[in-house]
């Protein structure tokens, strides 16, 4: 069995905005979400990047205390672009109940803040602050937390996926959703991921000089994918939630069709856990593209991880060049916002999927001139008004895991 | 050593202010009526152990997973009370 599977909603909440008209406008104007670091009082004093893709708006949630008491920060997200997709769908309650619905959620690390809050206790050698650490804050930290809660508040009873793999977290968890649909396991599946504000992985990533340092009383100026002046990755914060559902039954519902998932492919490195690595991402975007069935010149925009690291770039633009040439345009979308983490993808996605819908493509913030080895692809340096028909998202993470979701205009469903 | 009518009125107060109860009734079945579950009953024992002034033993704490009512948790807490006090 092989089924359709189209997205018939998404939200996202980035640092460029979270209502879809603010996302659009913040890209047709190249407005940065990039902010200084907050001061933790605990590891900022130490890191030397000082940048931040930073959510600095209010956030209505409306959550009861029992929707909450499970819920860390990343939950909060989570469950907010949830929320947002169910309601914009217009499923039935029976439908979302019915175990024909599941979940594909994860982030990268659970609630780091509630882990924070653990070991403060811990260290505290307090032993009546022991005692309140509990089953609450393993509920808040474990990394399947975004897609239980998400489960738990809608009373979804079908399956749960929750995939963490740092930068892939959220593409595999689409990936992982189509899939299951495709093959007939489920209906449809609320699918993406989250990651909240937290300074660790800034400072990991800083200790391993993969951080932006030298705009940081410029924030706007970084990220710089393919740019001769990028000086690593920013990280940032976020959410990004699809709902797909098999084309069949979101058609005779009359579902909106914003998109159609029409292929997924991911592998590993087989290696080294840090490197990028030209074979093994060649690779996915290969297997993606059989997976589709296309081949390469059918795809119009490429989605590009592009963190802005000095080698990432290069190897990706190769891959890119071996496998489409210099046709397809490409954006690195992190230009706007840094780099969400886990909710990388699944924002990408959203994004790609609201420029398709209003026949632009952004160009990479900050690419004021393309490093010489990434000059072989047709890189979007302005605002380009252009029908995109299909579009690859592509994204690869620590560990060597790599991705790719190839998605179709929804107006190119059932055309 | 807090008598009845003072546990009362901080085990009702908690149960508004933290577990967002709604007019709790001494006999109201906590589950049935607002939605106490089990990660509640953690939470809640947490508190009780602050009302205390002491950690409660692993087999105290057992025995806390047979309360239904209001009037369980106040049993509850008195027992315990009493046995530290005797």
């Amino acid at each position: 069995m092989k089924r359709r599977v189209v997205i018939t909603a998404c939200s996202a909440i980035t640092p460029i905005g979270y209502r879809r008209s603010d996302i659009i406008e913040s890209l047709q104007q190249g407005r940065s979400g990039v902010k200084p670091l907050h001061d933790d009082g605990l590891l900022t004093q130490y890191i030397h990047s000082r940048v931040f893709g930073t959510v600095d708006y209010p956030i209505d949630y409306g959550f009861t205390r029992k929707d909450t008491k499970t819920m860390g920060p990343v939950a909060f997200y989570a469950c907010q672009v949830a929320k947002d997709v169910l309601a914009a769908s217009g499923l039935e309650q029976e439908f979302i109940t019915s175990g024909r619905l599941g979940v594909s959620f994860s982030s990268t690390h659970g609630s780091p803040t509630v882990q924070r809050n653990i070991y403060k206790t811990f260290f505290s050698q307090l032993q009546s602050e022991f005692s309140s650490i509990g089953a609450v804050d393993y509920l808040k930290s474990m990394v399947h937390t975004t897609a239980v809660n998400i489960a738990r508040m809608f009373g979804i009873t079908g399956r749960i996926i929750a995939s963490s793999t740092a930068c892939t977290t959220s593409s595999q968890s689409i990936g992982f959703g189509y899939e299951t649909i495709k093959y007939g396991m489920q209906d449809a599946m609320i699918c993406g991921g989250a990651d909240e504000y937290d300074t660790t992985t800034v400072a990991v990533f800083d200790n391993l000089l993969a951080c932006s340092v030298d705009y940081n009383d410029r924030p706007e100026c970084t990220p710089r994918p393919f740019d001769a002046k990028r000086d690593g990755l920013v990280v940032g914060e976020g959410a990004g939630a699809v709902l797909l559902e098999e084309y069949e039954s979101a058609k005779a519902r009359g579902a909106d069709i914003l998109g159609e998932v029409i292929g997924f492919a991911c592998n590993n490195n087989g290696g080294d856990l840090i490197l990028p690595n030209l074979d093994g991402i060649t690779a996915t975007l290969r297997l993606a593209l059989a997976d589709a069935d296309i081949r390469p010149q059918d795809v119009d925009f490429v989605s590009a991880h592009a963190t802005a690291t000095k080698m990432g770039d290069v190897i990706e633009a190769q891959a890119i060049n071996a496998v489409y040439g210099s046709r397809p345009l490409v954006t690195g979308l992190k230009s706007y916002m840094g780099h969400t983490m886990g909710s990388c993808g699944a924002i990408e996605m959203i994004l790609t999927l609201y420029m398709m819908e209003q026949g632009f493509i952004a160009p990479t913030l900050n690419l004021e001139s393309v490093d010489e080895r990434c000059s072989m692809l047709n890189h979007v340096r302005k605002i380009t008004n252009t029908e995109t028909r299909i579009a690859a998202i592509q994204n690869f993470a620590f560990g060597g895991v790599n991705t790719c979701l190839l998605i179709a205009n929804g107006r190119e469903v059932g055309a | 050593m807090m008598n009845r009518d003072e546990l009362q009125e901080r085990i009702v107060a908690i149960l508004v202010d933290d577990f967002e109860f709604e007019n709790p009734g001494l006999t109201d079945n906590l589950r049935d009526d607002h939605g106490f579950d089990s990660i509640d009953a953690i939470e809640l024992l947490a508190k009780i152990e602050k009302i205390l002034g002491f950690q409660l033993a692993r087999e105290e704490k057992e025995k806390a997973m047979s309360i239904r009512t209001i009037n369980d948790i106040l049993d509850y807490i008195e027992a315990i009370q009493a046995s530290h006090h005797s």
